[in-house]
């Protein structure tokens, strides 16, 4: 580093220290770190599950999520939290109030973004629209056309968030509908290869949008032993690059551990899914280093 | 002076920020399953409770009468239950098809396994038809061969489930398991087609009912099968069911 600069800086971390106790992360510490917290096919599981419940019983209940996420943001501030589908359909709460409470509760939660799932259709894509002045988070999905719908405008196909100078591609995908979801349901919606367009998200995120982390909430369902060629979250890492995170959601997969992919260029990278119903909260955290020499080293990934 | 070198530090410090790279080194990720070891945060809990009221409310407030229990059991291969549920969903889908296509549906078929649960004596509220229904299946009108309805009765007598059936049919079961069956008291035509009644869920292959794959032609109702239970308990002071003649063993 050249005298010049060097002095110029210490005169910048001594004033910005000196007008309010400024953290100067980029000059002070060379670590960082990021925390990722998950659900998917929550299910209008507004309440935790009867203390009879054959399977589940006494787990999950969204108030009890807040006691695990605020625990956490406490330990770090630099997490986001995120949804990977189908919020809505499984209790009356839904059949009521129309999600209503669900995305009233998810916005109290502090949730930064959501993806689609076909059951958030249940209600038709009006139904949805009507709910969004509920939801303080954004909706992303990147291979559901909504031009000739309400949604248009509406949900983005991916989203950057700053966290402690990282910066973080989210983009969502959806399942094909046809077939899964009545077409006077979600009207004009038009579904696109979720394949080609990861390929293209990930390469806008990362070499145009320079994100330091990307991650992709996907509705496509974990793994599909009965038909693998399908497209899944195990298929889509393995045909990608630049995906750190596949946060996945609609075949209910309750993992005993998150999976380790190796994907197209080579690289280790996360599939996580965490059931359904509010059960689960998967956690995901990422520390960066400031580039130095260490950078070829690569990735150490612990499940 | 201190303004000035101010701003013109944060110039320097945003050229800084532009030239940083962070490398990921490490990643740790787990799956935390959320128990009662998590207290229940009350600002939440405050949030849902009105919503809640509201919803056990409306649950238990009452639509109709159930003068006994009527459960899915109380027949062979049939019960009172899948009767008065046959009977309904065909009734009220039937004016559907009728409105949008002149015709009528010959009966309906569902399944045994789709009643969840039984009506106990009493008062019968909202939430009877969530516990009958749970599934979002809807109510589908397919036209079969007379082939197919012959696997249909094929697959009935030798499931030997009280599948629930409409009172269009009158079906005779002889010990050998050959049979007479009538379908608006007219002996079945194997060379005619027949509207049939069903679940979205059956009609795709649901409890392996294969006969209704490749239907002649499939109508959808847009009628879920629990709103047709739930139009037709409150427009009803009482529930009458009952084990009739719609099947006969022999």
């Amino acid at each position: 580093m050249d005298r010049r600069k060097f002095l110029h800086q210490t005169a910048a971390a001594a004033v910005l220290t000196s007008i309010g106790g400024l953290t100067l992360p980029s000059f002070t510490n060379k670590k960082k770190h990021i925390t990722i917290l998950h659900t998917n096919d929550t299910h209008s599981r507004v309440e935790p599950f009867e203390t009879s419940h054959h399977r589940y019983a006494n787990q999950g209940g969204v108030a009890r999520r807040a006691t695990l996420v605020e625990r956490i943001r406490k330990e770090n501030t630099n997490t986001l939290l995120l949804d990977a589908g189908d919020i809505f359909q499984g209790t009356p709460y839904f059949n009521y109030f129309g999600g209503e409470l669900e995305f009233k509760l998810m916005s109290m939660l502090k949730y930064d973004v959501a993806t689609i799932g076909n059951h958030d259709f249940d209600n038709s894509i009006e139904g949805l629209y009507k709910q969004l002045p509920n939801a303080n988070f954004d909706f992303v999905s990147a291979n559901y056309d909504f031009k000739n719908t309400v949604l248009d405008t509406h949900v983005k196909p991916y989203k950057i968030i700053m966290k402690d100078g990282i910066k973080i591609g989210v983009f969502g995908l959806g399942i094909q509908l046809e077939a899964l979801v009545d077409p006077k349901m979600y009207k004009e919606t038009k579904y696109i290869d979720p394949l080609e367009i990861a390929q293209d998200m990930s390469r806008i995120l990362k070499e145009d949008e320079e994100c330091d982390l990307v991650i992709c909430l996907s509705h496509l369902g974990y793994f599909y032993k009965k038909d693998p060629t399908k497209i899944s979250d195990l298929n889509l890492a393995k045909n990608t690059k630049n995906i750190d995170l596949i946060i996945g959601g609609h075949t209910h997969t309750f993992l005993p551990k998150p999976t380790i992919v190796r994907n197209s260029a080579d690289k280790n990278m996360l599939v996580n899914q965490v059931g359904a119903y509010g059960v689960n909260l998967g956690r995901v955290d990422f520390y960066f280093d400031e580039n130095n020499e260490k950078f070829s080293e690569g990735t150490t990934i612990l499940v | 002076m201190k303004k000035a070198l101010l701003v013109f530090s944060l110039i320097i410090i945003f050229i800084g920020c532009e030239k940083k790279t962070f490398s990921l080194v490490k990643i740790t990720a787990d799956i935390i399953t959320i128990d009662s070891a998590f207290n229940e945060k009350a600002a939440y809990k405050k949030l849902i409770a009105p919503y809640k009221n509201k919803m056990i409310a409306e649950i238990n407030s009452v639509i109709s009468y159930a003068p006994k229990n009527i459960n899915r059991y109380d027949g062979k291969m049939q019960s009172s239950l899948g009767n008065l549920l046959a009977d309904l969903c065909y009734e009220r889908a039937n004016i559907i098809f009728k409105e949008r296509t002149g015709k009528e549906i010959d009966f309906s078929v569902f399944n045994y396994g789709g009643i969840r649960a039984s009506i106990s004596k009493g008062a019968v509220t909202n939430k009877n038809p969530f516990e009958l229904m749970p599934f979002e299946n809807n109510l589908v009108v397919v036209e079969l061969s007379g082939k197919k309805i012959m696997e249909l009765v094929d697959y009935f007598i030798k499931n030997k489930s009280a599948h629930p059936l409409s009172k269009n049919i009158e079906l005779l079961i002889n010990t050998d398991a050959s049979y007479q069956l009538k379908i608006n008291n007219q002996k079945f035509d194997p060379t005619e087609n027949y509207f049939v009644l069903t679940s979205d869920y059956l009609q795709s292959g649901g409890d392996n009912m294969d006969f209704f794959k490749n239907p002649i032609s499939l109508f959808k109702t847009d009628y879920k099968m629990r709103h047709a239970i739930i139009d037709e308990f409150k427009s009803l002071d009482t529930l009458r069911a009952s084990v009739d003649n719609r099947v006969i063993l022999q």
